[in-house]
C-alpha cells in the first residue's frame, strides 16, 4: 500500500469543522477515500461535499443581504 | 462628523507565503527558495494591485524583508507609489526568506516572539534594507502583533513610523484550537477599530499624552464581533477568503453576500462613533494560491478578492468610503480622535439568525462586551487600566502569549452555565423572592445606544421576571462614562404585580484573571468588603469562605498577578455587600450585593477599574 497524498485540493475533514477544527485530510488511492488524521471521518470526495453543504445549516443568514444593522 | 467610512487597503509581497510552503510543498521536500514558490508569489501581489487600482483604490504596500531583495518586487511598488500614490510602507510579516535563515540561524518568523536583542537586530536589518531600496525611511510597519517594547523601540529609533498594523481580533486560543494547536498567535484582548496603542502594553489604548507609544494602530482584518468571538477568527472578517475559508458562500453560485453584510455593519458603526468608521483589508498572497485552497479552486479565491474590492470601489464611487493609505490614515485618526473617546460597536447577529446583540466598549481603561442575550450581563472584560507590562517573546515569561488577561470571559472560565458545579465568570444580577431566584442571564432582550454628554449608554428593553405568585418587570441601563473607569449598572423597577411581595436583588460580578481556559493561581487575591473598623476580609485560600456586611456600599477584589484592584460599589444606604472566596473546583471570586426592591426605585450600581501595585 502506497503512501496518501494531499488529493486534487485541500479538502479539510468535515466532521473536524464542525468542532472549529481546521484538518486537511489526506488521499487514500488505493481505497479512493479522503481521511482525517485526527478523527475517524473517511468519506468520498463525493460524500466530503455532501457534508461541506451540512455544515452550513448554522448560518441561516449565509444568502441574505441585510441592509438594518439596528 | 458627517459619516465618514475609511478603508486601508494593504498588500505585502510575501515572497515566501506563510501557508504557500506548508500547503502547495506537500509532498517536497523544503525548499523557500524555489523559483516557482518566488515567481507565484509575486504574481499574486501584482494581481491583488491591479484589483485594487482598477477599482480606484489606493493601497498601502507593506514590503517583506524577503521582497526587499526582489529587484522587480522593489520597482513595482515604486511605479504604484508613483502611479497610484499607493503608501511604500514596510511590514515585519514575511520574514522567512533564505537571507533571513542564513543571517539568523532560525525558522522563527513572527516578530514579537524573538528575544528583545533579536528584535532590535531584526528591526534595523529590516529597516535598513528598506531605506537601501528607497532612500528614505517608511511611515508605516506592522506585524500580526506589534508588543509595546518592540514598537518603542521602533518608534525611538525610527520617528517616521506612524502607524502600524499591531494586533489581530481575538486571535487567541480559539485560533490556536482550530489549527489543531500549531498556530502560535494568542493575542485576545485588545481593541477590534483602530487605537493609539499606550507605551506600556499594546492592548491598551493611550490615556494622554505621556502614555502615547506614537503610533496609530490598526487592527489585522476588520473582524465579525460576534463570530469571530465565538468562533474561529479566520472565518469571519473582511478577507474574502476568511469567508470561504468558514465555507459562508453558496457552491453553486460563488456567491457571497455575508461577506458584504460584514463591510455594511461595519459601516453602521459610525452610528455609535460620532460619525466614524473603519474597514481594512489585508491579504497575504499565500490565501490567493493558485493550486486552490479550503475546497476551492483559484477561480474563486480570484474572484472573492475581485468581488471585495468591486464592493469598495462602488462605495467610493458613490462617496461613501474614503480610502487612506496606512500613513494618511494616522494623520487622519489623530485629527479626529481624542484619547479618552472610547470605540463602541452595538453588534448584531449577520450570519447565524440568532437575533443576538452584542456590545464591545473599549477605551484606555478597559475592554467590555455586553451580551443582551443574557440581560445585559458583562461576559467579557479587560482591565487596560492597569496598563500591564507583559513583555513577550524568548526571554520573557510569555514566549508567545502576548493577550490582554481578562477578569470575566464567559468562553474560557465558562458565565451562567456551568456543569453541575461552580461558578462562570459574568456580571449580572438575581431577582429574588422566597425561595426563588431568577438570573436575568435568562432574560433575553435587545438595547439602544444613545450618547448623553460624556456617557454613552445602553438602554435594554424592560424584561419580564416571572415567580410563582408574582412578576416584576425591570428595565437595565448600561452606562459607560468616558475616561472614568467605570460601569455603571442602573435597574428600575417598572412593575411589581403584588407591591407586597417580599422582593430583593442581588448585584454580583463572578471574576477571576488569566488569558486562556486554564485556570490561574488565585492564592494572592485578597477580597474585602465594607470600609473602615467594619470591614472583612478574606485571604484566597480556596476556602469557599464568605463575608457580609450590611450597610457596606464597597466589595472589593486585589488581583496582583493583573496590578488590578476591582470593586463593585453603590449609592444605596440599605444594601448588604458580601465578597465570596471559591474553592478548587470553583477557581473564581465574586463580589456583590443585596437589597431589597420596590416599585419605582432605581438600584445603581458601579463596577470600578483600579491599577493596584
Amino acid at each position: 500500500m502506497a503512501q496518501s497524498g494531499k488529493g486534487k485540493l485541500n479538502y479539510r475533514c468535515p466532521s473536524c469543522f464542525m468542532r472549529d477544527l481546521d484538518i486537511d485530510m489526506f488521499y487514500d488511492k488505493d481505497k479512493k477515500e479522503y481521511y482525517c488524521l485526527r478523527c475517524q471521518y473517511t468519506g468520498t470526495e463525493e460524500d466530503v461535499l455532501e457534508k461541506n453543504e451540512m455544515i452550513r445549516f448554522r448560518y441561516r443568514k449565509m444568502m441574505e443581504r441585510i441592509t438594518d444593522f439596528d | 462628523m458627517e459619516n465618514t467610512f475609511v478603508v486601508n487597503v494593504i498588500h505585502r509581497p510575501e515572497m515566501v507565503p506563510e501557508y504557500a510552503e506548508k500547503v502547495t510543498g506537500q509532498g517536497k521536500a523544503e525548499d523557500i527558495g524555489r523559483k516557482a514558490l518566488l515567481t507565484e508569489s509575486l504574481d499574486i501581489f501584482k494581481f491583488q494591485q491591479k484589483t485594487a487600482h482598477d477599482n480606484g483604490l489606493k493601497c498601502t504596500i507593506q514590503m517583506t524583508y524577503a521582497s526587499l531583495f526582489n529587484e522587480e518586487a522593489v520597482q513595482l511598488a515604486k511605479d504604484d507609489h508613483e502611479k497610484y500614490g499607493d503608501e511604500i510602507a514596510l511590514t515585519l510579516l514575511g520574514l522567512p526568506c533564505k537571507e533571513f535563515r542564513e543571517k539568523y540561524k532560525t525558522k522563527d518568523f513572527c516578530i514579537w516572539m524573538f528575544s528583545m536583542e533579536d528584535k532590535k537586530n531584526i528591526v534595523d536589518d529590516v529597516f535598513g534594507k528598506f531605506y537601501e531600496c528607497f532612500g528614505f525611511y517608511p511611515e508605516s510597519t506592522g506585524s500580526y502583533y506589534m508588543d509595546a517594547e518592540l514598537t518603542n523601540y521602533i518608534k525611538e529609533k525610527y520617528p517616521s513610523i506612524k502607524c502600524a498594523v499591531a494586533t489581530c481580533w481575538e486571535e487567541g486560543p480559539k485560533a490556536y484550537h482550530t489549527t489543531n494547536n500549531s498556530w502560535y498567535t494568542l493575542f485576545d484582548g485588545g481593541p477590534w477599530n483602530p487605537w493609539i496603542p499606550s507605551k506600556q502594553n499594546t492592548h491598551a489604548p493611550a490615556a494622554n499624552e505621556a502614555e502615547d507609544s506614537g503610533i496609530v494602530a490598526i487592527p489585522h482584518l476588520s473582524r465579525d464581533l460576534l463570530a469571530c468571538y465565538d468562533g474561529n477568527g479566520s472565518n469571519f472578517g473582511t478577507h474574502p477568503q476568511n469567508v470561504l475559508r468558514g465555507m459562508i458562500y453558496d457552491t453553486k453560485t460563488w456567491e457571497y453576500p455575508y461577506l458584504y453584510n460584514l463591510i455594511d455593519q461595519y459601516r453602521h458603526l459610525a452610528k455609535y462613533n460620532n460619525g466614524y468608521s473603519y474597514n481594512m483589508m489585508f491579504v497575504g498572497p499565500g490565501w490567493l494560491n493558485k493550486m486552490g485552497r479550503w475546497e476551492q479552486p483559484y477561480e474563486l479565491l480570484k474572484k472573492s478578492y475581485e468581488d471585495g474590492m468591486r464592493y469598495y470601489g462602488e462605495l467610493k464611487k458613490e462617496g461613501k468610503l474614503i480610502d487612506l493609505t496606512m500613513a494618511e490614515f494616522a494623520d487622519f485618526y489623530r485629527a479626529n480622535k481624542t484619547y479618552t473617546e472610547p470605540e463602541c460597536a452595538l453588534w448584531k447577529d449577520i450570519l447565524y439568525g440568532s437575533n443576538k446583540q452584542l456590545f464591545w466598549y473599549v477605551d484606555p481603561f478597559m475592554r467590555a462586551c455586553v451580551n443582551m442575550d443574557q440581560g445585559g450581563a458583562i461576559v467579557d472584560l479587560r482591565p487596560y487600566v492597569a496598563k500591564l507590562k507583559w513583555e513577550v517573546g524568548i526571554g520573557t515569561p510569555h514566549v508567545q502569549d502576548a493577550s490582554y488577561p481578562f477578569l470575566i470571559q464567559e468562553k474560557y472560565r465558562a458565565g451562567y452555565f456551568t456543569h453541575y458545579a461552580g461558578e462562570g465568570t459574568v456580571r449580572s444580577a438575581k431577582i429574588c423572592c422566597g425561595a426563588e431566584e431568577v438570573d436575568l442571564c435568562l432574560c433575553r432582550t435587545h438595547a439602544t445606544f444613545s450618547q448623553e454628554g460624556k456617557n454613552r449608554v445602553l438602554t435594554l428593553d424592560p424584561v419580564d421576571i416571572e415567580f410563582a405568585e408574582v412578576s416584576v418587570k425591570l428595565q437595565t441601563k448600561v452606562i459607560f462614562p468616558e475616561g472614568e473607569s467605570r460601569i455603571q449598572i442602573s435597574r428600575e423597577i417598572l412593575e411589581v404585580s403584588d407591591p407586597a411581595a417580599e422582593i430583593s436583588i442581588n448585584e454580583y460580578m463572578v471574576a477571576c484573571y488569566g488569558t486562556t481556559e486554564y485556570p490561574e493561581d488565585m492564592t494572592s487575591i485578597k477580597l474585602s468588603v465594607g470600609d473602615g473598623a467594619d470591614a472583612k476580609k478574606i485571604e484566597y485560600a480556596y476556602k469557599c469562605r464568605e463575608a457580609a456586611v450590611e450597610g457596606a456600599k464597597v466589595a472589593e477584589a486585589i488581583i496582583p498577578p493583573v496590578q488590578t484592584k476591582v470593586t463593585l460599589t453603590t449609592d444605596a444606604d440599605d444594601a448588604t455587600s458580601y465578597v465570596k472566596e471559591g474553592y478548587a473546583f470553583s477557581p473564581m471570586f465574586t463580589l456583590g450585593m443585596t437589597k431589597k426592591i420596590r416599585k419605582g426605585e432605581v438600584i445603581n450600581t458601579w463596577l470600578n477599574l483600579e491599577k493596584a501595585n
